[in-house]
């Protein structure tokens, strides 16, 4: 897997190369801004980048707008968005477009440097990873419509797709049949009114609706 | 702390004063207020008078009122050279009124323009300052001149015999200074008398030197008059120039009020950053790198079993969390510095001794001042010593830190280059502002090529 990482902090920056490149992964470019990621990824065009939110100059939300940029101009870079607290609107944002391939996980996730490298993958694959928290809090954003219409079941196996699970994952993590898991999917997928694809686009899909109420 | 065996009980005479007025700093300082004062006066005056009259005649039209906004801003930087000028010569120190601000483009300028109070009292100013300017310039010259020239009498009368002193001159001089002599052309051998009445004249030696004698009385007279009409121009500069009172008052504290909350919030934003990009980095970096040293231990089939590897990375995270106790410990001592605890003098010291250029303090604080001072006085002494390191190119500073009389007065000086204004990034307009929320007073003499002598005076308690 070949990365691009745009990260301001030196230390967290090196840190994410050194497990990287550890793990076997080429580190193509490593830069501190967001216009450096913009051209970086044109330079390389990398399987995927992992931008920091809050960079130089503003300290605001440029890692985001790159992140943004980024998916517009190259649609097959993935890119896992990283932030040190999670922004429900932030992650809508990014997720607006087209949630395949896209990641928003909350810094303290490269702790368990496993899961972190799993969800980086998934999402230079095409996936989404999103943090268990933004699922939350998006969930709690989309109640109202959502929630009347899924079980209660559905919605935790609709939050696990949200994550980026896969259905054995979902399985593994609910304690229940992967038989069980289908039959919620599927359940799921009738009831937000997806058209019958791709299995994957169709989760992307039931994501996205899950997300934007 | 007087020292006993020092002290000489003077029992000074009272001509001493007497003699020592007319060559004192203070006289010819407040005499040079006077003479300097008139031209300013007479242009700001009839700036005032124009800006005000070309405003309000041209208020129907759309340039009145900007012209008449403009004229106001114009006064107040006037007003500041007045203010500056009865600091440097009277040792006035009046403390500047906020600074003029405003916000919502060109209308929201115009209406914060025309409702500053600043402006009104520094027009206001102008307009009084110019009758004060002339009655002041006319005593003081009037005593300085005459005495002067009473005094150099014998010389003049002498000198003016027959053909010694080309006519024009003496006419010229006569004309300007000798308002109760004249001269009618016809006096001889002297050209150079003053007449008292048509037949009286004071030309014989002892007339001349009671001239003379008037003259020292003038001359010694002249200090005592420039001094006894001082303070009016200093209850001028003070009543117009300085902050408000009443009113005006509580809109200044209202100001000053916003600006402290924007500066904590700004604090609080500046510490959220530190805690961002320092503190909370490391730590995740410290985890992300023991995870990865566990699953190098953990004989999982994804990544093998690599002791050796694992220690090196726990050897670099046992770094990160040391170099994050650093980051927390510098990142609270910018909260609030447990030296302050113990007392100002002591958290200054902890200061000077880290400060980067090689720094001396003498402080001598025998009353406590408020906690809220204190913690202004430490971190307006931080940001100057950091000014001093970043901008000065110093080599040695000083810190005074002295209380008493009610006051603390801080002073920071440097040998470096100089030329430090407030703006320029050097915070130093933050500073001032912080200064002024407690009724403090901060002062910038830094000419280029320095030294830099920033002082600041605080009140002990708010």
């Amino acid at each position: 897997m070949r990365v691009v990482i745009a990260e301001d902090a030196a230390i967290f920056r090196d840190g994410l190369v050194r497990l990287l490149e550890d793990r076997g992964h080429a580190v193509v470019a490593a830069v501190a801004d967001g216009d450096a990621l913009v051209a970086a990824v044109a330079e390389h065009r990398p399987d995927v980048a992992v931008v920091d939110v809050r960079m130089p100059p503003t300290h605001t939300d440029e890692g985001l707008r790159a992140a943004i940029a980024v998916r517009e101009a190259h649609s097959d870079v993935g890119v896992l968005v990283f932030s040190q607290y999670i922004e429900t609107r932030y992650a809508a944002r990014l997720l607006s477009a087209n949630s395949a391939g896209v990641g928003y996980l909350l810094k303290d996730r490269v702790a368990d440097t496993s899961d972190f490298v799993d969800a980086l993958t998934r999402v230079a694959a095409g996936g989404t990873a999103l943090d268990p928290e933004v699922v939350s809090q998006l969930l709690a954003a989309s109640n109202r419509t959502i929630e009347t219409t899924l079980t209660r079941r559905e919605n935790e196996v609709l939050a696990l797709m949200a994550e980026g699970r896969s259905n054995a994952a979902i399985s593994q993590a609910l304690v229940i049949g992967e038989g069980a898991v289908e039959k919620h999917v599927a359940n799921i997928f009738a009831k937000l009114d997806l058209p019958v694809s791709h299995e994957d686009n169709r989760r992307v899909l039931a994501v996205l609706r899950y997300l934007q109420p | 702390m007087l020292n006993h065996e020092n002290v000489v009980v003077k029992t000074s005479a009272w001509w001493r004063p007497v003699l020592k007025a007319p060559v004192a700093r203070r006289t010819w300082a407040a005499t040079l207020y006077m003479v300097v004062g008139l031209p300013l006066a007479l242009v700001g005056c009839f700036f005032a008078v124009a800006s005000l009259v070309l405003g309000a005649g041209l208020a129907v039209t759309f340039v009145g009122l900007p012209l008449l906004a403009l004229g106001g801003l114009a006064a107040r930087r006037l007003g500041a050279a007045h203010r500056a000028l009865a600091r440097v010569l009277l040792d006035e120190r009046v403390a500047a009124p906020p600074r003029f601000e405003w916000t919502g483009g060109f209308f929201g300028w115009l209406q914060a323009a025309l409702k500053d109070g600043p402006s009104w009292r520094a027009r206001a100013y102008l307009l009084v300052k110019l009758p004060v300017a002339i009655v002041t310039f006319y005593l003081t010259v009037l005593f300085w001149v005459q005495g002067l020239v009473w005094l150099t009498y014998p010389i003049w009368w002498q000198l003016s015999g027959p053909g010694r002193v080309p006519e024009d001159l003496l006419l010229d001089v006569r004309v300007l200074i000798f308002r109760g002599g004249s001269y009618d052309g016809r006096f001889e051998p002297h050209q150079y008398t003053i007449r008292l009445t048509d037949n009286s004249y004071l030309d014989t030696w002892p007339r001349v030197l009671l001239v003379s004698l008037a003259g020292i009385v003038c001359v010694l007279a002249a200090p005592w008059v420039v001094r006894a009409v001082t303070p009016l121009e200093r209850a001028l500069v003070r009543g117009l120039l300085g902050p408000a009172t009443g009113p005006a008052r509580v809109r200044e504290l209202e100001t000053a009020r916003a600006q402290v909350v924007e500066d904590s919030a700004s604090t609080l934003r500046r510490i959220e950053r530190d805690l961002h990009d320092g503190t909370q980095a490391q730590l995740a970096t410290l985890a992300m790198t023991l995870g990865q040293a566990k699953e190098k231990l953990e004989h999982r089939p994804d990544v093998p079993f690599d002791p050796d590897g694992a220690l090196g990375l726990i050897d670099t995270a046992h770094r990160h969390a040391k170099e994050a106790l650093v980051e927390l410990r510098d990142i609270a001592r910018g909260i609030h510095p447990p030296a302050l605890d113990v007392g100002l003098d002591a958290a200054l010291s902890t200061l000077v001794t880290r400060s980067a250029v090689p720094t001396v303090l003498n402080s001598d604080i025998p009353i406590r001042p408020a906690k809220a001072i204190e913690a202004i006085a430490y971190f307006s002494v931080a940001e100057l010593l950091a000014n001093v390191a970043k901008h000065s190119q110093a080599r040695h500073a000083i810190v005074d830190a002295l209380g008493g009389g009610g006051m603390l007065r801080l002073r920071v000086s440097d040998d470096g280059v100089g030329g430090a204004l407030p703006g320029g990034g050097s915070g130093l307009l933050g500073l001032a502002d912080r200064v002024r929320a407690v009724d403090g007073h901060l002062d910038i003499a830094s000419p280029p090529g320095g030294p830099t002598v920033v002082s600041v005076r605080l009140p002990l308690h708010t």
